[in-house]
């Protein structure tokens, strides 16, 4: 290790030993490591591992997630999760779905190669709806709505439209709120008011705009002085061609000289008739205003329409959005864990280490990054009979290697929550370029009990009791949408509670004798353009029903808006009306004298140029006869002459 | 923190000896690519097991590491090209098709662009910074160290009872 350098260094000094290059002494410290490393994989790994596992699906799933045991193997690479619990974020009291135990066991091989490969798992003792021993912690929604996707922002815009309380607002008015003490503190911020505003300023802009492009334009003392010299023509009296010619000469330079005046007079006599024509036209749009401000004022007071699509999307809409957010929120999830089929990869910003691009170089029957490749799912009643099973079949990162989609079917039932008849298929196929999505869903029987379909102060409408069956299916192509979905709902036992007594005895009778409630729904489109149709017999039931009671209310609330929207701007659009036409009139004034002058001026100098062309032909005519009169003159004599 | 401040405190008592200069020079090497790696890499363990095993000084390979970590963070942009450029050679795809399907060679991270051109490019930097380090070091000890040690107050510390105490020591302890 000594080189040259170093002998110019005094040897004074004391020399260390010479060490070989191998550090042995290293070796005692290394296998206290390795020991260190073992006793934490065996004694604190799992709770660790646990514990890691727990915060990332209370993350995924929005509410607490607990695991009650999980063990792993490193020498078999297996891993034990066993009790799993997902709170329900919307009744934290009650778990999603609890699961008995996920047992599973990966693949060395893969692992060497830096892939999670698993041949088997098995999901044993799923149930869902199951109750908790205590609330679970529900996660905080992030500030920004669901998701920054511009699907996201369609379903949050939808959202807020279905949420809005129709049944109640309908039954307010039933009760007999009175719309004119609410009316009278509204009106004084009307857009149709502010528009009537801004016109009048516009057309004062305008009549200011044409009076200094009238004052620009040639003036009648212009025209006046080429009538001089028109006059200045000699038009009679004319001797021979030359002068003719001379005057036609003349009369052309005056020509050139009025063209040039009278186009500017002609062209704003032409810009002011579609100009004016424009005004008008933007003042009609006053109307649509006004209907616009008569909507939103009925919007302000709760007025809603009384109608089986509105009613429809005000008891199941949410039901329906929910779904449709779900399908969203897993396609989501579903196409960043499973690039599409030569989906190109975006761009990291290349800022923080570890990012940059990911290659594949992946070969046929090479594994991906994950691959599951069959998980079975059981449940068993207590005498040991299956209630559930199904199986979930490759779940990979990259499907274009597995060569096959991911599918999940499940079959059975729910005994302890009351469920039978679940049937369910997710397909998965990402194999092609244009990524596709399916879920086909079946419930046969479902129990019912205490399920709020509104709820507000005035009026709530629920089932007691029903039995349910339901039909979904969801197909998401790329960008375009089908979810479709069909509940029914029989012995149907309703709920209603209101303050008032009309109120009810209008849902009574309008409840009366319906026993069973169907829900169809079909969400089609693209997310970015959704076409929403929902139909119910309740919404058809209700809309007749209380037609009886609102009719009348609704339609004079509605009128009195009318009235009082057009009472409050009525002065205002009088006078811009009227000022309209001033400034209309007397622009056109304006501008007619002088149109009056050009056209005065151009039949002058057509009729002048139709005399003297006439002039011209006659003289040209005459000596056309005196020359043929000569000739045949001369013919004569050479005739007599031989 | 004990063994990393007795690391620090080996690395500048070796270099204001007059030994161990290919140790220190082979620290900054390792250092660098060890900087120049992921964090939790097959390669950053290899390299690490070798600066545990072998007389390298693990000082300098520490210091050196948490400097050209910063080195390499400023680089990215820079690996990320070198390292796409690399993996989308056609000619180099075969061998990247039979590393990738290799078992514990994907745990290197081969295949992303910033490590591999981090990889490459600190491959080719070890060997200038271990000889640029090497010579560094001997112009340290030249004009520094010596300087240092032929002036006064140097003299004057030696002389003391305390300071041939401490050699004492230090000839004892080995």
């Amino acid at each position: 290790m000594k080189n040259s350098a170093d002998k110019a260094i005094p040897a004074a000094r004391p020399t260390p030993r010479n060490k070989g290059p191998i550090r042995f002494e290293a070796i005692v410290p290394l296998a206290i490591v390795i020991g260190v490393l073992a006793l934490y994989f065996t004694l604190f790994f799992d709770a660790h591992l646990r514990r890691a596992l727990e915060y990332g699906a209370t993350s995924a799933n929005r509410a607490e997630v607990d695991i009650g045991k999980l063990d792993t193997s490193l020498w078999h690479a297996s891993v034990m999760i066993g009790n799993i619990e997902m709170t329900d974020p919307a009744q934290p009291g009650r778990n999603r779905v609890q699961i008995g135990s996920i047992d599973f066991r990966m693949l060395w091989d893969a692992l060497l190669r830096g892939k999670v490969v698993i041949n088997e798992a098995s999901i044993n003792d799923v149930q869902i709806d199951t109750p908790r021993k205590s609330a679970g912690r529900v996660l905080p929604v992030k500030a920004g709505g669901d998701g920054s996707g511009y699907g996201n922002k369609i379903l949050a815009q939808m959202k807020e439209e279905f949420s809005g309380n129709v049944l109640g607002d309908l039954a307010a008015i039933a009760a007999g709120a009175n719309p004119r003490e609410q009316l009278a503190s509204m009106g004084d911020d009307l857009k149709s008011s502010a528009q009537i505003t801004a016109l009048e300023k516009s057309l004062d802009e305008k009549k200011q705009q044409w009076q200094s492009r009238i004052a620009a334009l040639p003036k009648a003392g212009d025209f006046t002085a080429l009538q001089r010299r028109l006059s200045g023509v000699k038009l009679d009296n004319l001797q021979d061609v030359a002068q003719i010619q001379s005057s036609l000469q003349e009369l052309a330079a005056i020509r050139t000289d009025f063209d040039a005046k009278s186009k500017p007079v002609r062209d704003a006599t032409s810009t002011l008739g579609s100009d004016l024509a424009a005004g008008k036209e933007s003042l009609s749009g006053l109307d649509k205003i006004v209907s616009e401000d008569v909507r939103s004022l009925q919007a302000r007071m709760h007025l809603p329409s009384l109608d089986t699509r509105t009613l429809s999307r005000a008891l199941f809409g949410m039901d329906v959005l929910g779904k449709v957010q779900q399908a969203h929120g897993y396609m989501e999830q579903a196409r960043s864990y499973m690039p599409v089929k030569g989906e190109k990869k975006t761009a990291a910003p290349v800022r923080a280490r570890s990012s940059g691009h990911d290659y594949a170089f992946g070969r046929t029957n090479s594994y991906p990054r994950f691959w599951l490749r069959k998980a079975l799912i059981s449940s068993r009643l207590q005498g040991g009979a299956s209630a559930l099973s199904g199986q979930i079949l490759d779940v990979s990162t990259d499907q274009s290697l597995v060569g096959r989609p991911m599918v999940a079917t499940i079959k059975g039932d729910f005994p302890q929550q009351g469920i039978s008849g679940v049937r369910a298929e997710l397909v998965i196929n990402h194999l092609t370029s244009v990524p596709i999505e399916r879920l086909s869903m079946e419930v046969a029987q479902y129990g019912v009990a205490g399920r709020s379909l509104v709820s507000s102060p005035s009026v709530e409408l629920g089932f007691a009791q029903a039995e349910g069956s339901a039909k979904f299916s969801a197909q998401l192509r790329g960008d375009n949408v089908d979810v479709l979905m069909a509940n029914q709902f029989s012995k149907v036992a309703f709920e209603t509670k209101a303050q008032s007594d009309v109120v009810r005895e209008m849902m009574n009778a309008s409840l009366s004798g319906l026993n069973s409630v169907n829900l169809d729904a079909h969400v089609s489109g693209t997310w970015s353009n959704l076409d929403w149709k929902l139909s119910t017999n309740i919404a058809d039931a209700l809309e007749r029903g209380m037609r009886r009671y609102l009719q009348g209310k609704m339609d004079e609330a509605r009128a009195r808006i009318a009235a009082m929207v057009n009472g409050k701007i009525a002065e205002q659009r009088k006078r811009m009306y009227a000022r309209q036409a001033e400034i209309e009139s007397s622009l056109k004034s304006a501008l007619a004298e002088r149109q009056a002058q050009v056209d005065k001026l151009r039949a002058e100098l057509d009729a002048a140029r139709d005399k003297l062309e006439e002039r011209k032909k006659a003289f040209l005519g005459a000596q056309q006869d005196k020359l043929k009169q000569g000739s045949d003159k001369l013919l004569d004599n050479l005739r007599k002459k031989f | 923190m004990t063994i990393l401040l007795k690391q620090l405190f080996a690395l500048i008592k070796l270099l204001n000896s007059d030994t161990g200069t290919n140790q220190i020079a082979a620290g900054f090497a390792c250092g660098l690519i060890l900087g120049f790696a992921p964090l939790l890499s097959l390669q950053g363990l290899l390299v690490l097991v070798c600066i545990f095993l072998f007389r390298i000084q693990i000082g300098a390979a520490l210091l050196s590491a948490a400097f050209f970590a910063v080195i390499a963070w400023l680089l990215d942009p820079l690996s990320d090209a070198v390292g796409s450029a690399i993996l989308e050679a056609d000619a180099l795809r075969p061998v990247f098709t039979t590393l990738y399907n290799m078992p514990l060679i994907p745990l290197t991270r081969f295949y992303n662009s910033i490590t591999m051109g981090a990889g490459v490019v600190s491959l080719l930097l070890a060997p200038l910074v271990f000889w640029g380090s090497k010579k560094l070091i001997l112009v340290y000890r030249t004009k520094v160290v010596e300087r240092f040690r032929n002036s006064q107050w140097w003299k004057l510390w030696s002389g003391t009872v305390l300071f041939k105490w401490y050699v004492n020591y230090e000839k004892l302890r080995g």
